[in-house]
């Protein structure tokens, strides 16, 4: 969005986001160009507040919240322009010629809104064109002004709930015969349990009345009768339920399994920024727990809610019309029940959830001292952990006894409650039966009735906790599906299936996070086939250099161009599938070696993945494992040294045969006798091949063809090897250090084999 | 302290560490690699030069006897701003490397002390929750209206297990989604209402 576009925008949203740029402007002004507001006052002790910072095309001047100006700067005297992090927030600061001014404070709200400002006043006092992003993000709700939770997301509160019901519901659409299925057996079987409460009733009242002697001969067939509906019924009920339960497993199984399938097919596509923000352990959870209780609820919860709310209306019909008075007496606790449920149900819930996050620390805590267990042991920390340990342990056993002890009294109370029913229906029923207006098989149907209606009662209190996670499970997994994936399916985007491999980076402007850029302005011109090495501090930029050629991220600014092509408008399958990646951890998937050199080209002959693991310099170890080709690397190649990874991992690279090469520190974690291996296989891959290397080794670099140094984003040098140690600068300093400190580490190194032989002897 | 005193040659060089001495003679690491020792931390001076931006002076032994060096441009730190605020104050030049470190803030001068408050009170924009009038949890996320050290302010969390920090039993740091800060010094000092609100999210 350019700035004249976002000024116009600007009038719409509320003030606190944005003020109306031209309506406060006095005639005869100048446009504004850009203007923020910053929350934090820093002569009222750094509190709260409002100043409005507006740019125009000739100075900076800062308003207070009631528009009076406290503080303008010509553009002719600014030199540059910054944001200072601080700790939760920033502050715009301007270089000028009188020295450093600050302007405004900020919270880190809008941190990364100042810093695009920043970027535009250091523009506009170059005497640039304004070329910055600010695009207005939503940060409440239009609806009902609550703070959004993620910037331009949903408001989860106006969620259309029954729209999300929907949604899930969506998922039985290609189920419908056993959803049907399903809704009529549990029909079924409630209109069975109705009968339980009637026969029963027939029974005492005409075979087994006291009043009305009946003889064996009248009344045993009456009695078979009655008996034989009983066990009709019962045949039924159990049928049905049987029915039900071969249907629902169906359901479930598959409803989950669609649910999980859409989940990760959607986490496979979506942008790499999204796994940056997020913990694996959560997205993971979004695949396996949301998706549980999405689907839970759709095949547990809703045919129970179904059948449970029609035991309750059926029998209450039943009951009002057969023994109306009786029926209203057993009722009066209901209300009763269902409040304290409702009202005793929240803190126990609550309770539980406690309960259920003890014992996920409980786990991480285990997990990290088995994980570390050669620390825990090296450092002689066994009681320090069997304390913390102790300490988990107890505390989970605590919030154990206190939620179980809870839950028995809130059980206790609500049997209680529940007990007051069958009371009244003895004390009242049997006053009623006594008096006559009631038979006593009438009383016994109450009593059957009254546990069909208690029953569901007690659990109904819950259905709301229920449907609230479903939901909110539903929105985390919905979320997941509908978030913007990578550009796969751009109809308009560059087929490329030939590659030279020429690339271009012209004023790349890049930061992870937007108020703190890491590559300020890249410019450089590579040529197909040549080899770059990329050198600089950690932290210059070089990963994320190579990151944006991959497209796992998009410059913020500037072009990435590929054989002329902006990578942004190239078929992102096809730039991928010319680009080689061999990384400082090589990631290994479990399988055999052969699967893993295979894994970017599934379809290749054995013949053509021994040939990438000899150039790759790993075929004769790979034969020498008794199971050659066929070993099982184990779970991230656990089984294979470090060394034999890395190989594995370059004939795979081989194999992919990318155009253009990518070598993120692939010879920094091992050893110099295998170093010289992968060199030999480095240099077998790279051949002809655009390469960009990154080696925090200096004399791995020597064979590039360009070095490129990097510090602080940007390109401090360019050259060959022989040339920058001739020029003295950066790289000359950078390998003098290197020198002096593997000299260090090499006598330290042999002072130590030195002792280690004394003490030998 | 004879050792420290002996730093002042150029030759012994000592890494910067902390003086158990009141008088926390400090090694300075000077432009030519060399470390002198600043004296006195009483010595080191704060002060706003411009407005808004923290100067920073202070007395080192240089060739030609006691010399005042000026830093036009110095940050303060926390090394342990949760666990120890207030502690181990920590100065750095426009490069990032140490000019001195302090070992509480009353070791600085008189004059000192209040510039460093409120640098410190500037950089750590984390805000002190004072009362919670209004919390509400809904589908997993915090909804937060409260009154801090530095005004009003509502605010939205995530994910409370994910977002809140618990510094002790009762000190609780709690870190919005766009990454601002506030804190609870100790729950058990607020208010009911507040402690209330705070019981049903916690």
């Amino acid at each position: 969005m350019t700035v004249q576009d976002r000024t116009q925008e600007s009038q719409e949203p509320s003030l606190s986001e944005a003020p109306p740029a031209d309506a406060s402007l006095p005639s005869g002004e100048e446009k504004i160009l850009i203007s923020e507001v910053a929350d934090l006052v820093a002569e009222e002790g750094h509190a709260f507040g409002k100043r409005e910072v507006r740019v125009t095309g000739s100075r900076v001047s800062v308003y207070d919240e009631a528009g009076a100006l406290l503080l303008t700067v010509p553009m002719s005297d600014i030199k540059t322009a910054r944001t200072e992090s601080l700790v939760g927030g920033a502050r715009l600061e301007l270089t000028t010629t009188a020295g450093i001014l600050p302007i405004a404070e900020f919270t880190a709200s809008i941190a990364p809104r100042f810093s695009e400002m920043a970027r535009g006043i250091e523009q506009l006092a170059k005497g640039e064109e304004l070329a910055i992003k600010l695009t207005y993000e939503k940060t409440r709700c239009e609806k009902c002004h609550r703070l959004l939770p993620e910037k331009d997301g949903r408001c989860p509160a106006c969620v259309k709930r029954m729209a999300v019901l929907g949604r899930i519901l969506s998922y039985m659409a290609p189920y419908k015969t056993r959803v049907l299925v399903v809704a009529s057996m549990s029909l079924l079987s409630t209109a069975t349990t109705l009968l339980n409460p009637h026969l029963p009733r027939e029974i005492t009242d005409h075979v087994l009345n006291s009043k009305t002697p009946q003889t064996l001969e009248v009344g045993l067939p009456k009695l078979l009768l009655y008996v034989g509906m009983m066990l009709v019924a019962l045949a039924l009920g159990a049928l049905c339920e049987a029915i039900r339960g071969w249907n629902v497993a169906f359901l479930s199984g598959n409803i989950a399994k669609d649910l999980r399938a859409d989940v990760y097919r959607a986490l496979e596509h979506l942008q790499l920024s999204f796994y940056d923000k997020r913990q694996t352990g959560a997205i993971i959870s979004r695949v396996s727990q949301d998706t549980d209780r999405v689907w839970g609820f759709l095949v547990e919860g809703v045919p129970y809610l179904l059948t449970a709310s029609l035991t309750l209306v059926g029998t209450g019909i039943y009951g009002i019309v057969s023994f109306p008075k009786l029926s209203l007496a057993i009722l009066v606790p209901v209300p009763i029940v269902a409040v304290c449920g409702l009202l005793m149900w929240k803190p126990m819930s609550t309770l539980f959830h406690k309960v259920g996050q003890q014992w996920g620390r409980f786990h991480t805590q285990l997990n990290e001292s088995i994980n570390g267990i050669r620390v825990v042991e090296a450092f002689v920390q066994e009681s320090g952990e069997w304390a913390k340990f102790d300490k988990r342990n107890r505390s989970l056993a605590q919030a154990g006894i206190f939620v179980d002890r809870r839950w028995y009294i809130f059980n206790g109370a609500m049997l209680f409650l529940t007990g007051l029913g069958a009371l009244i229906n003895w004390g009242y029923g049997g006053y009623l039966v006594l008096k006559g207006e009631m038979t006593f098989g009438t009383l016994l149907a109450a009593q059957q009735l009254l546990w069909q209606v208690y029953g569901p009662l007690q659990w109904f209190s819950q259905v709301n906790q229920w449907f609230s996670r479903a939901m909110a499970g539903a929105e985390r997994v919905f979320e997941v599906i509908d978030s913007k994936p990578e550009a796969y399916e751009n109809p308009d985007a560059v087929k490329m299936p030939n590659m030279r491999g020429d690339v271009t980076f012209d004023n790349v402007r890049f930061g992870y996070d937007k108020s703190n850029p890491v590559l300020k302005g890249i410019n450089l011109d590579v040529k197909a086939g040549e080899m770059i090495g990329l050198v600089g501090r950690s932290g210059a930029g070089k990963s994320t250099t190579v990151n944006l050629l991959c497209r796992f991220y998009e410059a913020d600014a500037g072009s990435l161009k590929v054989d002329g092509v902006d990578v942004k408008d190239i078929d992102l399958q096809d730039l991928r599938r010319h680009i080689g990646i061999v990384l400082q951890e090589p990631f290994l998937f479990n399988g055999t070696v052969a699967d893993n050199i295979r894994y970017g080209k599934p379809d290749a002959t054995m013949e053509e993945v021994i040939s990438a693991a000899r150039s790759a310099c790993a075929h004769d170890f790979i034969v020498q494992k008794p199971d050659g080709y066929d070993t099982q690397v184990g779970e991230k190649g656990g089984k294979l040294s470090g060394g034999e990874k890395q190989r594995v991992s370059i004939a795979r690279a081989i194999l992919h045969n990318p155009r253009i090469l990518i070598m993120d520190e692939a010879t920094s974690s091992v050893d110099v006798e295998t170093e010289k291996k992968i060199q030999q296989a480095i240099g077998n891959l790279t051949a002809g091949r655009t390469t960009f290397a990154i080696a925090h080794r200096l004399s791995t670099l020597r064979t590039a063809d360009r070095l490129v140094v990097l510090e602080k984003g940007k390109i401090a040098e360019v050259g060959t090897h022989a040339e920058l140690m001739e020029k003295k600068g950066i790289f000359y300093s950078l390998v003098e250090t290197q020198k002096q400190t593997s000299k260090a580490v090499a006598e330290a190194a042999s002072d130590i084999a030195y002792t280690e032989e004394e003490q030998g002897e | 302290m004879i050792e420290t005193m002996a730093a002042a040659d150029a030759s012994a060089v000592k890494p910067p560490t902390i003086s158990a001495d009141a008088s926390g003679t400090e090694p300075l690491q000077t432009q030519d690699g060399k470390r002198e020792p600043i004296l006195d931390l009483k010595s080191v001076r704060l002060f706003h030069d411009p407005p808004g931006t923290l100067r920073v002076t202070v007395d080192r032994n240089g060739r030609d006897g006691w010399e005042s060096y000026s830093y036009p441009v110095a940050r303060i730190y926390q090394a342990a701003p949760l666990s120890m605020p207030g502690r181990f104050i920590v100065l750095q030049d426009g490069k990032g490397e140490e000019i001195v470190m302090a070992d509480r803030l009353g070791d600085l001068s008189e004059e000192s002390v209040p510039v460093a408050e409120e640098e410190l009170r500037r950089r750590y924009l984390t805000a002190r929750i004072t009362a919670i009038p209004h919390i509400k949890q809904e589908f997993g996320v915090t909804y937060w209206d409260v009154l801090t050290d530095r005004g009003k302010r509502d605010f939205v969390v995530q994910s409370m297990s994910e977002s809140c920090m618990w510094l002790s039993d009762n000190h609780i740091l709690i870190t919005d989604v766009d990454g601002n800060r506030f804190e609870i010094v100790d729950r058990e000092a607020l208010d009911p209402h507040s402690q209330e609100q705070l019981v049903q999210v916690m």
